[in-house]
């Protein structure tokens, strides 16, 4: 009995004397199977994969707007499209300008950008730190930079001024910043990507849609155009042609199409396979605007309108290279089109204003419904450079200079045909100005740039206002309320919302 | 003879019967005998008491008094003491001397004072208890035909409300405490002898001895941070000092399930009616279009088996309880079962009087296999379609599937075995001090396989349907599961003169580790179960005509572990018997916070006063029991993941460059919340215990009032974060109150021979949420019950309860269009369609007019039992139901095709005045619009079960060499008074915001079984 009783009795004793120094450590449980934030990224290859995955939020479906706000359905272009009750709801008021702030769709596009700031920043902020290449290190923070520079863009554009995120760890209640604050940030991220990454040639094939110094350039021409200083639009337009990286693919449908994927005319451009699913690599930009019905190549939204349609010279292959129509044969398909959908809407009076057709800019050759889903998006291409090279230098009154640009466009745009597309001679400016905004609608038609063109060119209230825009409210979107709500008030809405 | 008693040392039951049969009954081969014969009375109604025991003490020599109380009893000569005992009666000793007529009257126990009560970490006298808990002895557990002992509580203990929402076999019961405390997991946590775990299903019925539900705050704070949801504590059985003789028990049950309620849906003609109606020219003939009754076809009768037999024991050196059970349930849907093997080993070895050492061991293989989700499908299925073209090959259903095919092609297992068990070593020292140190374990792995084959099911023109599966696939899963906890504690339990005091002190230390693999393949070779085995030359993958390693895809490795140590300190003071009072305190540290909120203390006080015992109420002879007590404490709630502090970083991340290259990528993901810090309940009780007329009538009374703050909640977090849509960080940042009112009130007498006990139980509960978000720059409501088209139907907002239903509110039909321009409304609003409530006043109808309509939590729930026995009879029903909580009826709202109606569609809209509550019929928009039209009463009553028992007489038992044989027959869920048009009212989710939605289940069963229960 004194022996169990010794042995039962000392025996708990000597465990909690060994146990309890240990207590610290045994409730030190470190997770399973999982990166945390602490440790990444902390080696070269950490700094690889994080510079990728700053790329991957080009190719997610909300990037783009969202999914469906913007794209060419705010502007004259386009209509919703699919079939005429399909996300009436949802996308419609986007068709028709009666959108307010709790409208599904403006907190995504938000909530996205600001994931791709996060992960820029993620190589911003800590990639310096990581012992590796100094010379591969600075590319993957100008890279990171690019991204950030672009993605404010798209911020400031869409909303003005908006809670300014250059740190991985912001602090709670921002306010929005200014503009012109947003604008600083763009204009020092993308000059730091212009002054230190490569050009397009000096990237292996494989590396082909990572940002390049020309990529850099010409998306500050964007901007610079954007707020009307063509000074340095042109500067650095002229900067991308000089730079003789660029060219036009021979066929224009090539400039979106697979030919051209990563090709001589792609500037900047997002990469996509033929999976269907965005995690796997795949991209539903060109899913939701695929041929709905037959062939089932997507959803048909974002419709090219009867206007656009209407619009073209004749002769431009741009338009069988925008506007796919029932009945055409594309790459051995017949479009045979949705059956809910009518073949051609027509208002009370008996006009046109909807005839079923989808956007040809998307279409990838294949023979399934996944085949869609492996469209590059152009986020810039070499005829846009020329184009806003030509608006820069016609506004910087050298309109001979902008002749030889805007010529180059409609040159390829001619195909085979030289009796069609004749040269634009006027050099009188307000004149010259229009043919290249027109210029621009035909050759960027449908690829979601005609919205803004119109903003910053002032002509929206003129050209949307039958569709609904209303002068003083609509060239910004609306803050998403669920954004205001959660800060409660911090953020202010924007005018007239 | 004493010593050869000791039949657990004869192998086998047969052996022991025979033990049994030679010495226990086998009296006659004695030479010196003779024969003592007696009736045996009660104190209290003076009738004669069968059933009694009289034993000759020291000996295994024991009978049962006849129906008149009347006994005979061999005995030797010479000296000897008669033991006399009856349940509820104080025992009794009688020397025989040389008498032969010994008559007794055995004195009904005044009190059940002495009654004791499993808390956590020791026992108590029920007298000397100063918090709340409810108690289920094993006659009522075994009640109930369940895998799980748990839905036994049901309608039994005030307070705690078990809802079974689902019939598929293997299904566990949704099971709440008081109340939904938490939007994060508010199930209780349960004790099986001493070990901590989230579930028992694998635990037999049979080898339960009781469970304690502990409610209050006073008797949960032993387990601190595990309390908060309240605990149950399962003690299995155990063999009983002095029980020299083995008994041994086998209890075998069989049952019929049957779809308890069918949903009354449109046949074949009123469907084709309707649609008509709709789409004019759907149906030429409506007269002659088929008629399926899908729920007839996917439903059908099945068994459930339940076998358990047992021996239990002891000698001077060891208490032992040893059983085998088997339990088996087949489902209605076909293609589900669930079977069970339990093994329980419990044994006390007692190495002198002062050590003690003991197990307690469930082994539990079980399998399963689940059927396909199809009684959603069977509900919307269109009755004029058949299953089959005539050629018998399956018929496509358009939009929906085939719901037969779908069964036809399931094949989808899982097996894998659950141990759980512990080993103790006690020690008493200097008399009133025990020290017990127990190392237990908790263990389960699992295993799944899920095969489909290659099918395709054809349109009736040929053309390939929607519902086709192109390449066979196999996926496989294994799970392992794995805690041990080491708990050691130091009692004290010392009387001294009036005053007594129970202590108990400890340290606990806990691990759990789990970690799961699964894959994918496509294209197996062979479709038999020969070959559902995932590796490379399996898999053919036709296009290349090769094996290809990629077809194996969808890989999931993943691991998890978390700690936990504790410290553990209570004390209870118990002065003359009259005051009492309790100080409960457990310090637990967990790896799941950060360093700095690791710990949390959670302290509890109780007082209580047995009024009773006072001198002043020696008079007041109606009152047999009255005791006043009161409590309060902190609890906390640890069902967390485990992972929520850490910021993750989002791996697999793919870019593509160049002509289409994946390159990976990996960058911050989530955000996390390194600031997580426990939830904590306060939570205050007020308890009333009466008994009356010798404790015929007892009463238990309680108000109780949980607060739960500091709530960790998923929280939308300001975009600029880059969470991303939709995504959401945890916090801790909401309030939840649960208040109300306990009562269970019993009366047990007997008319004549005619025994019977009547008691009833509710509890009410208000439950409100007092806050979400707060300052923490986050969001203010909590959006859940998603519905299959992704439209949230709930929304939890201070001043609402958990969960509650978001929606329009209706207030009739537009029946003329002039109505409609009259009335605000939206453009897709026509006559004949739902009027929605302008609720903000503003004139226009939009998602700003969405309002709360209705809770998913019962304001009352109610349990009512009732027994009876008269000669050798028992009857015994136990009613339960709930109040005040409504169902939202999503299997109605989402319909983008042409569906089938509930038969509520009959009575809709069909021109002015025909109807101000059913809308014109429509196959989908406006009217599936999330409303109040969808929500619906979710109030029952139900005869939850109702057994008719008999007891063979004991001269009958006898001749079989039996002790007692009882046979019996009961129903479950025999009946529903209820409202609700599904398939049940008790719909419940384990996810707290998407409660009391149906979204189609596997209905529940009536049960009609037939028992038989033998001890000897």
């Amino acid at each position: 009995m004194k022996t169990y009783t010794k042995i039962f009795f000392t025996l708990p004793v000597i465990f909690l004397l060994l146990v309890t120094p240990g207590c610290s450590k045994f409730l030190q449980k470190d997770l399973q199977s999982e990166l945390t934030q602490q440790s990444f990224p902390t080696t070269a290859a950490d700094a690889l994969l994080a510079t990728n995955a700053s790329y991957e939020i080009l190719r997610d479906w909300y990037y783009n707007s969202g999914g469906y706000p913007i794209l060419d359905i705010m502007s004259d272009d386009a209509r919703k499209g699919s079939n005429p009750d399909d996300q009436l709801n949802t996308v419609g008021p986007f068709d028709s300008f009666t959108f307010s702030s709790t409208q599904d769709g403006l907190d995504r596009w938000w909530n996205t950008l600001y994931v791709g700031v996060k992960r820029a920043n993620v190589v911003i902020e800590f990639v310096p730190g990581v012992t590796m290449d100094p010379a591969l290190r600075n590319r993957y923070v100008a890279e990171a930079k690019f991204i950030r520079g672009l993605l404010y863009f798209d911020f400031v554009r869409a909303w003005g001024g908006v809670p300014l995120v250059t740190t991985v760890n912001p602090p709670a209640h921002l306010t929005r910043a200014t503009k012109e604050e947003v604008y600083a940030l763009i204009f020092s991220d993308l000059q730091f990507a212009a002054d230190n990454l490569p050009l397009r040639s000096e990237y292996t094939a494989a590396n082909r849609g990572r940002a390049t110094k020309g990529a850099a350039q010409a998306l500050l021409a964007r901007v610079y155009l954007f707020l009307k200083d063509y000074v340095n639009a042109e500067k650095y337009a002229l900067d991308v042609i000089n730079s003789n990286q660029y060219g036009l693919e021979p066929v224009y449908a090539d400039a979106n199409g697979v030919n051209g994927n990563n090709g001589i005319e792609s500037v900047l451009e997002v990469g996509a396979i033929q999976v269907e699913g965005t995690e796997g690599g795949g991209a539903q930009y060109g899913n939701v605007q695929g041929v709905r019905g037959t062939p089932n190549r997507g959803w048909g939204f974002n419709r090219p309108s009867v206007d656009l349609r209407n619009s073209f010279e004749t002769g431009d292959v741009r338009y069988k290279g925008t506007v796919i129509n029932l009945g055409d044969t594309l790459d051995g398909v017949l479009i045979v089109g949705d059956g809910p959908t009518p073949d051609v809407t027509t208002d009370t009076h008996g006009n046109v204003i909807e005839v079923e057709c989808y956007n040809r800019k998307v279409w990838v050759p294949g023979d399934n419904t996944t085949t869609q889903w492996a469209y590059h998006r152009r986020l810039i291409r070499y005829a846009d450079v020329l184009l806003m090279a030509s608006e820069a230098l016609n506004e910087n009154n050298k309109a001979g200079d902008a002749l030889v640009y805007l010529n180059m466009v409609r040159a390829r745009a001619r195909g085979a045909n030289a009796g069609v597309l004749p040269n634009i001679t006027t050099t009188v400016k307000t004149e010259l100005s229009d043919k290249i905004s027109t210029e621009r609608r035909h050759e960027l038609g449908m690829e979601g740039w005609r919205f803004w063109d119109l903003i910053r060119t002032g002509k929206a209230g003129a050209v949307l206002g039958p569709l609904g825009f209303v002068v003083g409210k609509h060239e910004l979107l609306p803050i998403p309320q669920s954004e205001i709500d959660i800060s409660q008030g911090t953020l202010t809405q924007n005018p007239n919302w | 003879m004493q010593k050869s008693t000791h039949g657990f040392k004869l192998p086998g039951v047969i052996a022991g019967m025979l033990f049994l049969i030679f010495t226990g009954f086998g009296m006659s081969v004695s030479a010196q005998v003779r024969t003592i014969t007696g009736t045996v009375t009660a104190s209290d109604t003076k009738e004669t008491l069968p059933g009694a025991t009289v034993s000759l003490k020291g000996t295994a020599l024991g009978v049962v008094t006849d129906i008149d109380g009347k006994y005979s009893i061999k005995v030797s000569q010479g000296k000897g003491v008669l033991v006399i005992a009856y349940v509820g009666y104080t025992t009794q000793e009688i020397e025989i001397g040389d008498k032969s007529l010994v008559d007794v009257m055995l004195v009904f126990k005044k009190t059940t004072l002495d009654e004791v009560v499993v808390i956590g970490y020791g026992t108590v006298r029920k007298s000397d208890l100063s918090g709340s808990v409810g108690s289920v002895k094993s006659e009522d557990i075994v009640k109930i035909t369940a895998l799980n002992p748990v839905q036994s509580l049901q309608g039994i203990v005030a307070g705690v409300q078990v809802t079974s929402t689902s019939g598929d076999p293997g299904s566990s019961p949704v099971v709440r405490i008081r109340g939904v405390g938490t939007f994060n997991n508010s199930s209780p946590i349960y004790v099986v002898d001493g070990i901590i775990m989230d579930d028992i299903s694998f635990l037999n019925s049979g080898d339960i001895t009781s469970m304690e539900v502990l409610k209050d705050a006073s008797s949960t704070a032993i387990y601190g941070s595990r309390g908060a949801n309240g605990v149950i504590m399962v003690t299995t059985k155990q063999g009983k000092v002095g029980q020299d003789k083995t008994a041994y028990s086998f209890t075998g049950e069989v049952g019929m399930q049957n779809l308890a309620k069918k949903i009354d849906l449109l046949n074949g003609h009123d469907f084709a009616m309707i649609s008509n109606e709709i789409k004019p020219g759907s149906y030429n003939n409506i007269d002659a279009v088929p008629n399926t009754d899908w729920q007839k076809l996917i439903f059908h009768t099945a068994p459930i088996y339940n076998f358990q037999l047992s021996a239990s024991g002891a000698t001077k050196k060891m208490q032992f309880y040893i059983s085998g059970g088997y339990f088996k349930q087949e489902g209605i849907i076909e293609k589900s079962k669930y079977e069970r093997i339990t093994l329980q080993l419990n044994n006390t070895y007692i190495m002198s009087p002062y050590v003690k050492l003991g197990n307690n061991i469930t082994f539990s293989p079980y399998s399963q296999r689940v059927s396909p989700d199809v009684t959603y499908n069977a509900y919307r299925a269109s009755p004029t379609l058949t299953p089959y073209y005539s050629n018998g090959s399956f018929a496509s259903i358009p939009g929906i599937g085939n719901p037969l095919a779908d069964l036809a092609y399931s094949n989808n297992f899982n097996k894998g075995v659950k141990g759980v068990g512990n080993m103790y070593a006690e020690i008493s020292f200097l008399k009133s001090f025990t020290v017990k140190s127990s190392f237990g374990v908790d263990a389960e792995y699992n295993q799944s396989q899920n095969f489909t084959p290659a099918f395709t099911v054809y349109n009736a023109d040929g053309t390939i349907s929607q519902q086709q599966h192109p390449l066979s696939t196999l996926s496989k899963g294994s799970s392992e599961f794995l805690t041990w906890l080491w708990e050691n504690t130091v009692s004290y339990k010392k009387d001294i003169q009036k005053h007594s005091i129970n202590a108990v002190v400890g340290y606990t230390m806990q691990n759990t580790s789990s970690a799961a693999m699964g894959m994918m393949g496509s294209n197996i070779l062979r479709d038999d179960a020969n070959f559902w085995y995932i590796r490379p030359n399996n898999i053919y993958d036709p296009p290349n005509n090769v094996n290809n390693i990629n077809s194996i895809y969808d890989n999931v490795d993943a691991g998890m572990n978390y700690s936990m140590i504790s410290y553990l300190f209570r004390v209870n003071y118990v002065f003359n018997k009259k005051y009492i009072l309790t100080g409960t305190f457990r310090s637990d540290g967990s790896s799941k916070f950060s360093e700095s909120n690791r710990y949390a203390n959670f302290p509890s006080f109780a007082v209580a006063w047995n009024v009773s015992q006072e001198s002043f109420m020696k008079s007041l002879t109606a009152i047999s029991k009255l005791k006043i007590r009161g409590s309060w404490g902190k609890l906390g709630n640890d069902k967390i993941a485990y992972n929520r502090r850490y910021a993750q970083v989002e791996s697999g991340i793919i870019t593509i460059f160049g002509t289409g290259t994946p390159n990976s990528g990996a960058s911050y993901g989530l955000n996390g919340n390194p600031n997580l810090k426990w939830e904590v309940t306060t939570q205050t009780d007020l308890g009333l215990e009466v008994g009356m007329f010798n404790d015929r009538l007892t009463g238990e009374f309680d108000f109780y009032n949980k607060q739960t703050d500091e709530i960790l909640i998923d929280l939308a977090t300001p975009g600029y974060y880059g969470n991303g849509p939709g995504q959401k960080v945890t916090y801790n940042a909401a309030s939840v109150l649960n208040r109300g009112f306990e009562f269970n009130l019993g009366w047990r007498d007997k008319v004549g021979k005619l025994n019977y006990h009547v008691s009833v139980n509710g509890t009410t509960i208000h439950n409100e949420v007092l806050k979400i978000g707060g300052s923490s720059g986050v969001d203010s409501v909590l959006i859940g019950g998603y519905l299959g088209n992704g439209i949230p139907v709930t929304r939890s907002k201070v001043g609402l309860p958990i969960g509650s239903f978001y929606g329009y509110q209706t207030n009739g039909i537009f029946q003329t269009q002039a109505e409609l321009n009259a009335y605000p409304h939206t453009s897709l609003a026509g006559v004949g369609d739902l009027r929605f409530v302008d609720v903000n006043g503003d004139g226009k109808i939009d998602d700003r007019d969405r309002t709360n309509i209705g809770s998913p939590i019962p304001t009352f729930i109610f349990g009512c039992n009732f027994g009876v026995e008269f000669k050798g009879f028992d009857v015994s029903c136990n009613i339960q139901g709930q109040a005040g909580n409504k169902i939202f009826n999503a299997k109605q709202v989402v319909r983008p095709d042409p569906y089938n109606f509930e038969a509520s569609v009959l009575n809709r809209w069909t021109g002015p005045g025909t109807s101000t509550t059913e809308p014109r019929a429509s196959f989908g928009g406006y009217n599936y619009t999330v409303s109040d039209h969808f929500i619906q009463d979710g109030s029952f009553l139900r005869i939850r079960n109702v057994i008719l028992g008999y007891t063979l007489p004991v001269n009958v038992c006898k001749k079989i060499a039996m002790q007692t044989i009882r046979v019996y027959v009961k129903a479950d869920n025999l009946y529903t008074l209820t409202k609700y048009t599904g398939y049940t009212p008790e719909i419940a989710s384990g996810d707290v915001i998407s409660n009391g939605i149906d979204s189609g289940i596997y209905p529940i069963t009536a049960v009609f079984s037939f028992g038989v229960n033998l001890n000897f």
